[in-house]
């Protein structure tokens, strides 16, 4: 019970919401590189996914790229990355590009393996009918096939975020700062209240932006798709 | 026939089995421990081989546990009964978690007064401490060896700003400063730097000190200060300069062996007195050119901890 307490006292204490290692500062650092990394992340998995899951082509290589992505441990990558992305820049390629492209990683294949598996199991009449109808392939990928795979799509958008919103905290490690660095600093400093505290945050974040995605997701799925799922 | 054969030989199995439980060689198993990096699982491995050699037996499952945070509540809590500590820095983790808890009378803190810089004045204030935690923990003789830590930069930067001493960072505020993940809120890291030398290590990037991302990022150029370790090969394999404490900050680290007072307690007078001779011996031995170099061979030249152990014990005649 005094962690709780502690913890509530740490969160609510003014001094953690100001300056440079704030609660707000580091709260706007991770949304920066959890948003950045899945806008590339998904800039790279969803045409390739569509592309695969429409033409059903290259499922076996983007499918074992996927799964070799997810075998390589954040921690890991960005360990190997930061010898060559601090050739580029001695500050940010120390701090946040390895961070930023071993989240582009991780965002990687759930987007890309849903949006396959979305598009790839859109009953096959459907596009036929569409194709008898006159519809150029782009049209069937944009006016039949993405509309009905949107809910799979999005939920692969949903499992990158939770996984690369808990993950980018180890970008504290090599000096990122964002809500890693109060689980880092915490640890080291033993002070279990900031500890916790950082845990909470990325914890109410992941969930926070997983709410966002699931209304989304809701809005965004077409209303004749809601009528048969009942 | 054969039935009887079989029962005399259970029998005499347990007769011999009663003997040795009950015999004089029965030593409690030695829980060793340490710090998670390669010096600390050296010089347990080291007190770890020559126990050993003694007829000690010795359980090696806690060695590169963790960091301090980890290895002195396990420690504290008998997980470990034996781990090498730099008592400066194993002093000022017990005063912050003083500080930190901050109940009247609940932990003895150590005066301000004592010189943090002379290991005589450094053990004795942490034996007075360790006698308050984890039913009594015993600070065997220190070690001459010690493993300070150390502000370090680069030959260029020391050459362009002419760097010998951290009195001469006060005058370069444009440096970009590397320190320990726990600095700001460690007594002899942050308070001592801002009232010593004036440097404040608010806007410092925060890294895991005598580790792999700080000298990541001084080889980078991400900073130009780092907090490293003195003894520490990466120093020498870069011609780095450490740049000399002038206002004597930093607290002795002499290494000593940390022992549990109820192992101790549960050995015979003559093992006890033959327990601490080995460490106090291997104590006595080791000195800082050594523990540079023995550390060398671990993380630079990639040679086995155990074979380096052995080599040093059996060059000093401790096995």
């Amino acid at each position: 019970m005094t962690i709780l307490g502690s913890v509530a006292a740490w969160l609510t204490d003014p001094a953690n919401w100001t300056g440079p290692g704030g609660i707000p500062i580091r709260l706007a650092q991770h949304i920066g590189i959890s948003v950045a990394s899945l806008a590339i992340g998904a800039a790279i998995a969803l045409p390739a996914g569509l592309w695969i899951g429409h033409t059903r082509r290259g499922v076996r290589l983007a499918i074992n790229l996927a799964n070799l992505g997810r075998a390589v441990p954040s921690l890991a990558a960005i360990g190997i990355l930061v010898p060559f992305t601090v050739l580029i820049d001695p500050e940010a390629g120390f701090k946040v590009y390895p961070t930023l492209i071993a989240m582009v990683l991780l965002a990687v294949p759930p987007i890309l393996v849903n949006s396959y598996a979305g598009i790839s199991e859109v009953d096959p009449d459907l596009v036929e009918s569409a194709r008898g109808m006159g519809l150029r392939e782009r049209q069937i990928l944009s006016a039949v096939e993405i509309p009905i795979a949107l809910p799979v799509i999005i939920g692969g958008l949903r499992s990158a975020t939770v996984q690369v919103v808990a993950t980018a905290t180890l970008g504290a490690i090599y000096g990122l700062g964002a809500l890693g660095s109060f689980i880092v600093e915490g640890s080291a400093q033993r002070d279990d209240a900031k500890l916790f505290g950082g845990v909470v945050l990325v914890a109410l974040l992941a969930l926070t932006s997983e709410g966002l995605l699931g209304l989304l997701q809701r809005r965004l799925t077409s209303p004749g798709l809601r009528f048969a799922a009942r | 026939m054969r039935q009887f054969r079989g029962l005399a030989l259970g029998a005499s199995l347990l007769v011999l089995l009663g003997a040795c439980s009950t015999g004089g060689g029965s030593k409690p198993t030695v829980k060793i421990g340490s710090d998670g990096f390669y010096e600390a699982k050296l010089m347990a491995e080291i007190y770890g081989q020559a126990l050993e050699a003694k007829g000690f037996t010795v359980d090696r499952t806690g060695i590169g546990i963790g960091k301090r945070a980890v290895s002195a509540p396990a420690l504290e809590g008998g997980q470990l009964d034996l781990k090498p500590e730099y008592i400066g820095s194993g002093l000022a983790y017990y005063d912050a978690g003083a500080g930190a808890s901050a109940a009247p009378g609940a932990s003895a803190a150590t005066p301000a007064t004592i010189d943090r810089g002379d290991p005589a004045a450094v053990a004795t204030a942490f034996q007075a401490v360790l006698k308050t935690k984890g039913g009594g923990i015993t600070l065997l003789n220190y070690s001459p060896a010690a493993d300070q830590n150390a502000f370090v930069v680069r030959k260029e930067t020391a050459d362009q700003f002419h760097l010998t001493k951290m009195s001469d960072l006060a005058a370069n505020s444009s440096l970009k400063l590397g320190v320990a993940t726990d600095c700001p809120t460690n007594p002899v890291c942050g308070k001592a730097l801002k009232d010593a030398y004036g440097i404040d290590v608010v806007s410092a990037t925060l890294l895991s000190p005598c580790d792999t991302p700080m000298v990541k990022a001084l080889l980078a150029k991400t900073i130009d200060v780092g907090e490293l370790c003195s003894t520490q090969p990466d120093i020498a394999v870069n011609s780095w300069v450490v740049l000399q404490d002038d206002k004597k900050t930093q607290p002795a680290d002499n290494i000593a062996p940390l022992v549990r007072d109820d192992l101790l307690g549960k050995l015979s007078a003559a093992d006890k007195t033959t327990f601490e001779k080995v460490l106090n011996d291997v104590s006595a031995k080791m000195d800082t050119a050594t523990l540079t170099d023995l550390g060398k061979q671990v993380s630079v030249d990639n040679k086995d901890i155990k074979v380096v152990a052995t080599a040093w014990l059996k060059a000093n005649s401790l096995v």
